[in-house]
């Protein structure tokens, strides 16, 4: 009880502190002289590689972001004079947003995740080029995730990560989920449907999402719903199908060598089979079994890939099937019935002695 | 008295009869001479006949050491009587690597048609890995393989392998027998059947062996050198290789483990299980009661050669 009253003082206390040293008035203010330099549309700066930094930073910059309301030194807190003669260090944004703040950003820990994904781990490790936030969520237009018009929104981010892995973006665009998703196919997943948000790890990370013998599971979140492959004419049990067969069981065993989905289908170019480009074109089947199956030949790619011996679409797998499954019955039911007899025999025979 | 002793009082015969015989050899020879020879001919023999009993003497210490398991086990089961040898040490040895292959096949192979149940993850981690559990199948593969071409050539170059396998050829008796065996645990057949050598109930069990590793092998052939044989059969080939793979599997080991087991086992009268498949003899009493007609055949076999020996004589 008292620990409570004591931290509610203290947030008093500060919020009349805060109040008392950055009131509205002294915000203009410090917008208004950040202006006097950064409003010019020709303030700009050539950097040593020879790349112009447009340094534009108006009243309107924040106009329709979630930060509509903070000003400059919100977050560029290091700014203490003007001009300032150092240039003001990178925003962390992890000021505001943690679980417990008071500044109103979201309560949430979400983005905890990022240190120990892949990019976060190489800025610890001091890769300069590796994303932060902002390079992600961008640095004064930062929109709410599910606005159309943001960075990461599921539209635009294949965009967003393009701009550092430009030949996957490339090669994503192409494919069938790229395509469906420039044509405004919700479903359709972007970088972030596979990879995760901010937990992504590389793909040889076992906590990858994508890891060899995680990624029938990640693709199962859309392909094995009905609800979904129905609207598009997919069959729905292509992940079952590759779960019973024995590239699907030995990667659930733990073998990283088997064929998951993207050995087959591709990766960031995954096309449909129709597509002469599609690794799973009967034309190029053999090329694509051949990297695991030395001298495949189009042999490969006669008869269905993900077979289910329990369809009649199977053709002579379903009567093998069908056969073994009929003879199985019968003759357990024969054995089964004969030890039976013999065991009614022999308590009718012991109760005969008796 | 036992063997060795046997042994010393037959060299002290032997030695007084090899004196004898140089004696009346050497009898107009002159006495140095004759000492010479006689010397030569004692080395000579004794020299053979120690290497004779050398040879011998193991071969009987094991004969002896069986006589003396069979009177004490007489002493013990007087009811069960002689010893008859039901399986040769070739056919046991066939056996054993069957059932070993089998058993490592079955567990390595099962978990790959039930990937969820419980002890298949640790089935598989038994090995250290999926990789592993692969190559211990194979290994059990081969060893199937191999008990088939022994088999195989038993069943053509040994006297018994052929004998036996004329007998394992189902006839109408075995179709009679059946009938006779359901109307006996009904209750209404007083008498069991009368089984020879083999009864149907173990031609079954031979010829559904027969039947499992001819599927077996042959479509895990396809599988095993998968890269080959999709050279000259098409995929949808291999998939049915990998059905009856399956299927096949499931029916064998059901029937391994409800009915073999069923049999060998957990029947009343064989339970825990005998040791025929180490020893591979069968009790007087056993014989009479299981393979009544080969008991019969034997006896009488063993009379019509008594009869033989006593004429020969």
């Amino acid at each position: 009880m008292r620990g409570k009253f004591l931290a509610a003082m203290i947030v008093i206390a500060l919020g009349v502190g805060a109040r008392g040293f950055f009131s509205p008035a002294d915000a203009r203010v410090s917008l208004e002289k950040c202006t006097l330099c950064h409003g010019k549309p020709e303030f700009r700066k050539i950097l040593v590689d020879g790349k112009i930094r447009d340094l534009l930073a108006t009243g309107e910059t924040l106009k329709g972001s979630v930060h509509e309301k903070k000003t400059c030194v919100d977050c560029h807190f290091d700014v203490s004079e003007i001009p300032h003669r150092q240039r003001p260090k990178r925003v962390v944004c992890t000021h505001c947003h943690y679980k417990g703040n008071a500044e109103g950003a979201p309560q949430s820990d979400a983005y905890l995740e990022y240190f120990g994904s892949v990019h976060g781990t190489a800025i610890a490790r001091g890769n300069t080029k590796a994303p932060l936030c902002q390079d992600c969520h961008g640095s004064h237009a930062i929109r709410k995730a599910k606005d159309p018009a943001s960075a990461v929104a599921r539209r635009g981010v294949a965009e967003t990560c393009g701009r550092c892995h430009i030949e996957i973006y490339a090669q994503y665009k192409t494919s069938i989920h790229g395509v469906a998703l420039s044509k405004q196919i919700t479903e359709a997943p972007s970088c972030t449907g596979c990879h995760g948000e901010h937990k992504i790890y590389g793909h040889k990370d076992p906590k990858s999402t994508v890891f060899a013998t995680h990624v029938a599971e990640q693709c199962s979140t859309c392909h094995a719903s009905v609800a979904i492959m129905s609207k598009f004419g997919i069959d729905s049990e292509q992940v079952t199908t590759y779960q019973n067969s024995f590239h699907g069981v030995a990667s659930k065993f733990g073998s990283r060598t088997v064929a998951n989905c993207s050995s087959c289908h591709g990766i960031h170019d995954i096309r449909p089979p129709e597509d002469p480009l599609s690794m799973v074109n009967p034309k190029n089947v053999p090329a694509t079994c051949g990297k695991c199956h030395p001298g495949a030949n189009p042999n490969f790619a006669v008869g269905k890939m993900h077979v289910d011996s329990h369809k009649k679409e199977s053709g002579v797998i379903y009567y093998t099937a069908l056969f073994f499954k009929y003879l199985t019955i019968g003759t357990m039911l024969a054995l089964i019935a004969h030890i039976f007899l013999d065991m009614y025999g022999r308590s009718k025979r012991l109760r005969g002695e008796r | 008295m036992s063997v060795d002793e046997k042994k010393n009082s037959k060299r002290e015969t032997l030695e007084q009869e090899i004196e004898a015989a140089v004696a009346e050899g050497t009898a107009g020879l002159e006495p140095s001479e004759a000492e010479k020879i006689r010397e030569k001919v004692r080395a000579r023999v004794l020299e053979e006949v120690e290497r004779e009993r050398r040879i011998r003497t193991a071969a009987e210490r094991r004969a002896e050491e069986r006589r003396r398991r069979e009177e004490k086990r007489q002493e013990k089961h007087p009811e069960e009587g002689e010893m008859f040898q039901r399986f040769n040490r070739n056919f046991r040895f066939q056996h054993i690597v069957m059932f070993t292959s089998v058993i490592l096949l079955i567990i390595t192979g099962m978990p790959i048609k039930f990937p969820d149940f419980v002890l298949s993850r640790f089935l598989v981690n038994l090995w250290g890995g999926f990789h592993n559990s692969t190559i211990v199948h194979r290994i059990g593969a081969g060893m199937l393989i191999y008990f088939m071409v022994h088999h195989l050539f038993y069943t053509v170059l040994s006297r018994q392998g052929r004998r036996d396998f004329v007998l394992l050829i189902p006839t109408p008796k075995d179709a009679r027998d059946l009938v006779q065996n359901i109307r006996h645990f009904l209750g209404k057949a007083p008498e069991k059947p009368r089984f020879g050598r083999f009864s149907y109930i173990e031609k079954f069990d031979y010829w559904a062996v027969y039947w499992g590793c001819v599927i077996m092998i042959g479509s895990g052939l396809f599988l095993w050198g998968e890269s080959i044989a999709l050279k000259y059969f098409p995929k949808y080939i291999l998939d049915v290789a990998h059905e009856m793979h399956s299927d096949e599997a499931m029916l064998a080991t059901l029937a391994i483990v409800i009915w073999h087991f069923y049999n060998v086992h957990f029947n009343p009268d064989r339970f825990p299980g005998t040791l025929m498949w180490w020893h591979g003899q069968i009790s007087e009493h056993e014989m009479k009661e299981e393979h009544p007609l080969e008991y019969e055949e034997m006896m009488a076999k063993r009379s019509r050669q008594e009869a033989a020996e006593v004429t020969n004589r």
